[in-house]
């Protein structure tokens, strides 16, 4: 009993020991982001390797989701009689939901997990201490450029999975399932509004874009400096990640949903 | 003429304390690294010589007196100071530490693109010099994953002399290297000091290379240079320890076994719980 107890403890001031280092790690990182801006190819290159690689399993999955969405409303909506309104439906969901949070997941175990394990490999073969010791300081030349470019990178992503996605419902509803097409496009355009919808899809996928980032930077700068403990960085990023995107969701739903 | 201004030693050590939790592993330890030399700084494993290599870069801060760079404290107190002290030591790794997603002429290059505003011309010329005195002028877009063991401790060396440092670092750059290798490495650390006039500090415990290397040799042990001299010094010193260790010998004031309680006494209280 005391031990389930002291384990419960051990854990509990472990989790709020990483919390408070994480804390400190953002705070430290701030000063940084005003001249990280004065080396745009820095960032650039990141958005290239962390964003535009990850575009295909964000297409990927985008467009399946909004296949699969059409799929599964189709039949309720048709108990109804309001199969016209599958593409309102479909895109609002992608817009408002689905894009920030299934691009998040999907962002955090390609691109988190990445950048968590190729910052710990940096750290475990003196990589940084190098860079310490030739005078750069790694927090900005590796670490902020990956974090700002994780925080650009999300949020198109998040706009382009939703592209994809409302492709998808049209391909599945108009071709396939024979709504019309006319109906699926100004139903559309009469529900998503680009404030509310849009603006709080990309609000979302920027806080999740800000924790994936910042996430995968964190594990990576402080992982132990060998083989076990570059892998613990890589799965601890996509494990709190995951859990932290959709704990911000249920927030951040109640807080910008209309009439809640 | 300039010279008498500084002083002769580029670092001094001065009564040092350092400790790892309740460990000590420096307790009062004196150096004085002469300028222009080949220093060799030798030891039992774990004895600290990498832990000493970090309190002279300022990565450690000592827990008690001084490190010494120039004549000026090394003293992570201020960030600019310790950057500008750092920017006139060079270091090198065990392996190079070569950054893996730059191939070898930026890898070179990096310290110059990071400090300084050169033309791109003017980079490439003195990247291709440094790479051309360590011989890999020819594997300037080779990755470092291409890299023999060697190699990377070449490229390494190139990139550590960039910045035309005032005293270079050598952490163990002989461990785990073909004997044409060692011999190659042994060459360029002594070329290097001798033809741009720096100083040196070899971490290492090979002795035969030390005493073919070395101008002067530290033997440090428990926390104190238990002996320092020339390699000629060293060899006629009578003290049992720098036998043990110039000699290789596997038991004498560096025991075999791992300081703990007694076999029988270790036996009882295993078998207990
Ligand atoms: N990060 C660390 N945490 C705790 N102890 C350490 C750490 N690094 C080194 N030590 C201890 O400090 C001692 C000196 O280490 P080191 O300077 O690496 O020795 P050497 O380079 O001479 O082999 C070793 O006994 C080691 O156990
Ligand atoms: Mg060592």
């Amino acid at each position: 009993m005391t031990r389930s107890l002291q384990a419960c403890w051990v854990s509990f001031s472990q989790f709020a020991a990483t919390f408070g280092g994480f804390q400190m790690f953002t705070l430290r990182l701030l000063p940084y982001l005003p001249r990280a801006i004065l080396r745009p190819r820095l960032i650039t290159e990141q958005i290239y390797s962390l964003g535009a690689l990850s575009l295909v399993l964000i297409m990927f999955g985008g467009f399946f989701v909004g296949t699969v969405l059409a799929l599964q409303s189709y039949s309720t909506l048709l108990e109804f009689g309001q199969v016209d309104a599958l593409g309102a439906f479909a895109s609002e969901a992608l817009v408002r939901e689905l894009g920030p949070v299934v691009t998040a997941l999907l962002f955090a175990g390609r691109a988190g997990s990445a950048v968590a394990s190729e910052v710990g490999l940096m750290r475990a073969t003196n990589q940084l201490a190098a860079m310490e010791l030739m005078a750069v300081d790694p927090l900005q030349r590796v670490i902020v450029p990956r974090f700002i470019a994780g925080v650009v990178s999300v949020p198109l992503l998040a706009a382009i999975f939703c592209t994809m996605g409302v492709l998808g419902a049209y391909l599945v509803g108009v071709h396939q399932l024979g709504v019309d097409a006319g109906a699926f496009w100004s139903h559309i355009q009469d529900r998503v509004d680009l404030f509310d919808d849009v603006g709080s899809g990309l609000f979302k996928s920027f806080v999740f874009g800000v924790s994936a980032s910042l996430m995968g930077v964190y594990e990576g700068y402080y992982a132990a400096p060998n083989a076990g403990g570059v892998s613990r960085a890589a799965t601890r990023t996509v494990v709190i990640t995951s859990v932290w995107i959709l704990l911000f969701d249920f927030v951040l739903t109640g807080m910008t949903m209309p009439g809640v | 003429m300039l010279s008498h201004k500084k002083p002769p030693n580029i670092i001094e050590i001065q009564d040092v304390r350092y400790s790892r939790g309740k460990r000590a592993i420096f307790d009062g330890l004196n150096m004085n690294f002469p300028r222009g030399a080949v220093s060799a700084v030798m030891g039992p494993s774990g004895t600290g010589k990498t832990t000493l290599l970090n309190l002279i870069t300022g990565q450690l801060v000592p827990d008690d007196g001084a490190v010494l760079f120039d004549g000026k404290v090394v003293c992570p107190c201020s960030r600019h100071g310790l950057y500008n002290t750092r920017r006139q030591i060079g270091v090198l790794f065990q392996d190079g530490a070569l950054l893996t997603d730059l191939n070898v002429f930026e890898n070179v290059a990096f310290p110059l693109r990071e400090h300084t505003r050169l033309p791109e011309q003017l980079i490439r010329q003195i990247v291709l010099m440094r790479l051309n005195s360590v011989g890999l002028r020819a594997a300037w877009q080779r990755m470092p994953s291409e890299l023999s063991g060697g190699m990377a401790r070449r490229v390494g060396l190139a990139r550590a002399l960039v910045m035309d440092p005032k005293l270079i670092i050598y952490d163990e750059p002989f461990t785990g290297l073909d004997p044409i290798a060692v011999g190659v490495i042994l060459r360029l650390i002594r070329q290097t000091n001798d033809v741009l006039g720096i100083t040196s500090i070899v971490v290492t415990h090979d002795v035969a290379e030390a005493e073919m290397l070395a101008d002067l040799i530290f033997l440090i042990s428990e926390g104190k240079v238990v002996a320092s001299g020339s390699p000629l010094d060293m060899q006629q010193k009578a003290s049992s320890m720098v036998r043990q260790f110039m000699q290789g010998l596997a038991d004498g004031p560096v025991p075999f076994h791992y300081p703990g309680t007694s076999y029988a006494d270790q036996l009882q209280t295993m078998s207990r719980t």
